[in-house]
Parts: C-alpha cells; sequence; structure tokens
C-alpha cells in the first residue's frame, strides 16, 4: 500500500481563553490517500473546522496554538513551518474553501484580480497567462461567460456563483488536497447538488485528495468513501462510507444516522434525537465525553477515555467500550 | 456624467437641509440671539431711544420679513458689512477663512495620516506590546486638555526656559520660513491632542476590517501579509477613514479653532466668529451659520463620491433610494 498523502498524527489544537485552555481538538490521527475523499462530520464546535483550518496554519494565533501533533503532507512535515514556508504550501498544496461564500471573497476587488493574485503567488507566469487559466478555471466549474463574469465583482454574483469562483481559486494551482469547510451549506439545495456534484467531479478531474467537513450525512453518503465523526474535539468512529451507513458502531453515529428525515420508509411520529448536549470543553469528564447522552452507557465508560481502536474486518476504527 | 447627475441630484437635495438649518439657527443666534442695541444707545437711554436704534438695526420688523431676506443673503453670497467695524463680511471671510486653513491644515493632514500609520502599527500587533503602548499614549494624548498641550509646546519650544526656537504668538505668513515658524508650535499641540482620537478610531476600524471572512481566504492562499494588509485590510477601511476625514473639512474651513487663534492671536475665522457672537455682530454671524450648512452638504456630497471611488458596492445611479 502506498504511503499516503495525508497524515496526520496526535493533533492537538489549544485555545486560551481567560476561563482556562480549551482543547478544541484532542489527539486527533488519520490519514488521507491520494484521490480520497474523506467527510469529516459532527455537530458545531466538536472540533472539525479547526482541525481543517491546522491542516493549512490557520489556526489564529494568539488565541488558539497549536499544542502538539503532526501533519505530514506529501512527505513534508507541516507542524511547525514558519509562516512564509507555509505560504508556499497554502493554495498551492492544499487549499481551502469556507463556507460563507458571501463574506469569503474581497469585496472592493474584481474576482479576475483575486484569482489572477492566486494564481500569479504560487505560478511564474505573466498577468496575461493568469487571467488566461482563470478564465479556463471558471469555464470548468461550470460559470457561464466566464470572460464577462472575471470582471465582476462578488457582490455581482450569486451565493452559488461566489462558491463556484471559491472553488475556481482553490484548483487553480492544481493542489494535491483541497479542505472543503461546509461548502454547500450556506448554499439554497439546488445549488447545493449542483455545486457538490461539480466539486466531486473536478476532484476526480485533477485527481486530488478532498476532506470534506460538514454535519451533513446526505453529503457525505453523496460524495466521500470515508468519513470520520468528530465529537468534543475526539475522533469516535472512523470507517469506510458504506459500512458506517450499514453499520454504525459509536452510539453516536448511530444516533446521527437515525436522525436524518427519510423519505420512503414508514412514517414515524416523530425524529429521533440525541437527548443531552456537548460537555463544556473547560470542563470535560473524566471518561467518555458522549456518556451523559448515551444510552448503551456503563458505568466503566465514565472512568476513563475509550481509544480510537480497530474493529471488524474493513478498515474501521470506533473510540467505544460497547460499540455496536 | 453619473457623478454630475448624481452631484446635481445630491444637491437639491440638499436644499432643504439648508433650510432647515438655517432657520434653526436664524432663531436662535439672530433672531433672539445677540443684539448691538444697547451698546450703540449710549446711557440711561428712553423707550424712545431704543426703539429708534433698533428700527434702524431692523430689529423690530417681523420675523418672516428679516429671514426672507436673510435667505436673500444666502442665495446672493452678499451679507451686507460687518456692524463692529462696516468692513464687508465678504472680504472678511476672504481674509480670515485662508488664515484658517493655513493654521489648522497641516495639523489635520499629520493628525490623520499619523494616526491611520499608527493604527496600522497597532493593529498589526494588536494584544502585544506595541499596541499596548501606542494605545496607551493614545489614552495619554487624548486626556490632556488642548489647552495644556498648547501652554506645553509654548514653553518647551517657545520660552526662554525651552529651547526658544519659535514665536510666542502671532501670525506671519510672508516668506514659507516665517509660515513654518509660527505655524509649528500650533500644529504639534493640534496633533498631539487629535492623534489619541484619531488612532483609537482607526485602530478600531482596522481591526474590524483584519477579522473579516476575506482576509482569511487570502491567507489560506498563501497572499503575503503586506498584499493582505493593502488590499483587503486598508482597502476595506477606507469607507470609515473616509467619512471621518470629509466631515471634519467644514469644521475647519470656517469654524477653524477659536482656541489656537485666540491663543496665538492669529487673525482667522474661529477668531472673527467668536468676536462676532460677543458683540452680537449678526451680518457676519449669518454668514458664517449659513457657509457651515452649505459646506455640510457639499461634505456629504463628496463624501458619497468618496465611496464611489473606493468601494464598487456603492452606486451611484438613479437607484439609491
Amino acid at each position: 500500500m502506498p504511503a499516503p498523502l495525508l497524515e496526520v498524527n496526535n493533533l492537538v489544537v489549544e485555545f486560551s481563553t481567560d476561563a482556562g485552555v480549551v482543547r478544541a481538538v484532542d489527539d486527533v490521527s488519520f490519514s488521507v490517500a491520494a484521490g480520497e475523499t474523506v467527510g469529516l462530520v459532527g455537530e458545531s464546535g466538536c472540533g472539525k473546522t479547526v482541525t481543517g483550518l491546522a491542516l493549512l496554519g490557520l489556526v489564529p494565533t494568539p488565541p488558539g496554538r497549536l499544542a502538539s501533533g503532526s501533519i505530514r503532507l506529501d512527505g513534508q512535515e507541516l507542524a511547525g513551518l514558519d509562516d512564509s514556508s507555509w505560504r508556499s504550501v497554502r493554495g498551492r498544496k492544499v487549499a481551502m474553501i469556507f463556507q460563507e461564500p458571501m463574506t469569503a471573497l474581497n469585496p472592493v476587488f474584481r474576482i479576475g484580480n483575486q484569482m489572477i493574485d492566486v494564481l500569479r503567488q504560487h505560478q511564474r507566469i505573466t498577468r496575461r497567462q493568469a487571467r488566461a487559466a482563470a478564465i479556463e478555471m471558471l469555464a470548468k466549474v461550470g460559470i457561464p461567460a466566464p470572460d464577462k463574469r472575471i470582471q465582476e465583482y462578488p457582490h455581482q454574483l450569486s451565493g452559488g456563483m461566489r462558491q463556484r469562483v471559491m472553488i475556481a481559486m482553490a484548483l487553480s494551482c492544481s493542489p494535491r488536497l483541497l479542505v472543503a469547510d461546509e461548502p454547500t451549506t450556506a448554499l439554497d439545495v439546488t445549488t447545493q447538488a449542483q455545486v457538490l456534484e461539480q466539486m466531486v467531479r473536478l476532484q476526480q478531474e485533477f485527481g486530488m485528495s478532498m476532506i470534506l467537513i460538514t454535519h451533513d450525512m446526505g453529503v457525505v453518503a453523496q460524495s466521500c468513501s470515508k468519513a470520520m465523526v468528530m465529537y468534543s474535539g475526539r475522533v469516535v468512529e472512523q470507517a469506510p462510507v458504506t459500512e458506517l451507513f450499514a453499520r454504525p458502531r459509536h452510539p453516536y453515529t448511530g444516533g446521527l444516522l437515525a436522525s436524518i428525515p427519510r423519505i420512503r420508509e414508514q412514517r414515524i411520529p416523530e425524529l429521533p434525537v440525541i437527548e443531552g448536549t456537548v460537555p463544556d470543553p473547560l470542563n470535560l469528564p473524566e471518561g467518555c465525553r458522549f456518556a451523559d447522552r448515551c444510552n448503551k452507557v456503563r458505568d466503566y465508560c465514565r472512568l476513563a477515555q475509550p481509544e480510537l481502536k480497530p474493529i471488524g474486518r474493513a478498515d474501521s476504527k470506533v473510540a467505544c467500550y460497547v460499540p455496536d | 456624467m453619473e457623478v454630475l447627475l448624481y452631484s446635481l441630484r445630491k444637491l437639491l437635495a440638499g436644499i432643504p437641509l439648508v433650510l432647515g438649518v438655517t432657520l434653526i439657527s436664524f432663531l436662535l443666534i439672530v433672531y433672539f440671539g445677540p443684539d448691538k442695541t444697547y451698546e450703540l444707545v449710549g446711557k440711561n437711554p428712553t423707550a424712545e431711544q431704543i426703539a429708534e436704534v433698533r428700527s434702524q438695526l431692523g430689529y423690530d420688523r417681523p420675523f418672516v420679513t428679516r429671514y426672507m431676506e436673510y435667505l436673500r443673503e444666502i442665495v446672493t453670497l452678499d451679507f451686507g458689512s460687518s456692524e463692529s467695524t462696516d468692513e464687508k463680511v465678504s472680504s472678511i471671510l476672504a481674509r480670515t477663512i485662508p488664515v484658517s486653513l493655513l493654521l489648522a491644515l497641516p495639523g489635520f493632514i499629520l493628525g490623520n495620516a499619523l494616526g491611520v500609520l499608527l493604527a496600522l502599527v497597532a493593529a498589526y500587533f494588536r494584544g502585544g506590546l506595541v499596541d499596548k503602548l501606542i494605545m496607551g499614549s493614545a489614552a495619554v494624548g487624548m486626556s490632556v486638555s488642548y489647552l495644556i498641550a498648547i501652554i506645553g509646546f509654548q514653553i518647551l519650544l517657545s520660552s526662554a526656559d525651552g529651547l526658544d526656537l519659535f514665536p510666542v504668538r502671532g501670525w506671519d505668513t510672508s516668506t514659507p520660513l516665517a509660515y513654518i515658524q509660527h505655524v509649528t508650535v500650533p500644529t504639534l499641540a493640534t496633533v498631539f491632542v487629535a492623534l489619541g482620537y484619531n488612532t483609537r478610531f482607526y485602530r478600531a476600524v482596522i481591526v474590524e476590517e483584519m477579522t473579516r471572512d476575506h482576509v482569511r481566504t487570502a491567507r489560506a492562499f498563501g497572499i503575503p501579509p503586506a498584499k493582505i494588509f493593502y488590499r483587503n485590510i486598508l482597502k476595506n477601511s477606507m469607507v470609515p477613514i473616509v467619512t471621518r476625514v470629509v466631515f471634519s473639512i467644514p469644521l475647519i474651513v470656517i469654524s477653524g479653532s477659536l482656541l489656537l487663534e485666540s491663543y496665538f492671536g492669529i487673525p482667522g475665522i474661529g477668531k472673527v466668529s467668536y468676536d462676532a457672537i460677543i458683540t452680537g455682530d449678526q451680518p457676519v454671524l449669518k454668514a458664517v451659520v449659513a457657509l457651515t450648512a452649505i459646506l455640510f452638504v457639499v461634505a456629504q456630497l463628496l463624501t458619497d463620491i468618496c465611496y464611489r471611488l473606493v468601494d464598487p458596492r456603492v452606486s451611484l445611479g438613479a437607484s439609491t433610494r
């Protein structure tokens, strides 16, 4: 088996707050193979966005910091790079797409200029060449009349168009890895499907790896080969998508899947919910962080944190004492 | 063309504003304001003498007549002659406004330019020692009274106890050197006081722009910090900066700095306005009030046009409802 493109080991990201140090990402390890799409799932505040930002060295410092762990991309260690080394990684080797297309572009410059800036930052090309490349990328992501659109300012484009521009910008330097943080959440439903389809198609065309951060299990099912479920800063389950949906091992994953509305199945009076709330990150329990919300909780669950361990035949891992 | 049409529309829309401002200020500082009667009647006047003087000055005419006359003066820009010196009001303004501008402009420009510069530095190192140092000094500058700053700089730079480099007071613009000599101390005092306010304001603006999503996007694509600072942060901070700068212009043109002008004995518009209020010199007062209102309308127009220059989202087209 070839070495994975991205290998994250024991990543810890901490934020100092007035009330104390918060571990937003706690001992997270995973790998992404070349050309693979990995879904990173979890509810708000579980650490999935911070994990994504850490991969680009974008954790706001201070108050945040990468406390320990290693991020190896394509053989290069990224943890602990200085600012100028990071700049040659960002955009060229790893690119990131953000949730809010409405505010993610600079409102006072034409989208063409912003794309040309990125292209010329990483490639030794003339303005004219960069412009041609930008137009080509815009056409690739499905923007009609790209040679006209490139002249426009972000506010003249719709949300879906802006997100396409972001994707075009992200792909323009052919990065090895694309981190997409809720790329379709802010779009309306019809646009969501189109943009997602486009992303998957381009990801295959470019042979990139992709980390898709989302809270939408449907998006994961549609576009990922592997998924990681995060809860309160830790990975609780990691499995191939078919395996994850067919047989969720962690009670939290089971709860997430059960709370997706299904159209074709029998009517149920109420959608199941996971009772309770996420533990306070400043005041974490000794044992399993999901214990208070878990319907299978045992006494020993509260004593020590379960480790992420392999389970079953497939390449699955789960952090639970009483997995399904 | 777009700009021209817009300007015309805006100026027309400014007429009610000028009318409103002039009506209120006419009521307060002209109709019910200071009055020259008792200065002119002499000792122990009889009721008839008072009435006579009032009618000479035109104070006995009805309110509407007097206000209409004022409006006519505004339209023709002819406010008559000063009641104290008989000098034409237009010539008083032509003589004093340039003096006030020459006095205030260096401090205004330096105060804003340095303010933006310090704010950029403070924002860049925000939370750090440099930031704390700059913001601490700003707080000190803001807390020192203008008068103390003036006296302080005078003692340091103009007195025999200090460096004795500049004249203590007075005004002379006959040669560039004389101008620099006379303007330095007032400018230093102005900058000292204004810098604190400006730096605080601009820092808040810049810090807010630094936390925008598009700044993070630019960082995520490996754009170097200097470029981000200029293109994402400074460019987007221009709207509030322009607003603050342009809206200060009417104040320095027309009200001058009363404190500076009276303290340094400089014959500027601030001093003239002050004297007009004290002596009840109504022609001068009326001119100052009207010009202030008009300049504010113009400044507003100017800011809108500047917005268009710095922010493509602003449109000057007919759709501005």
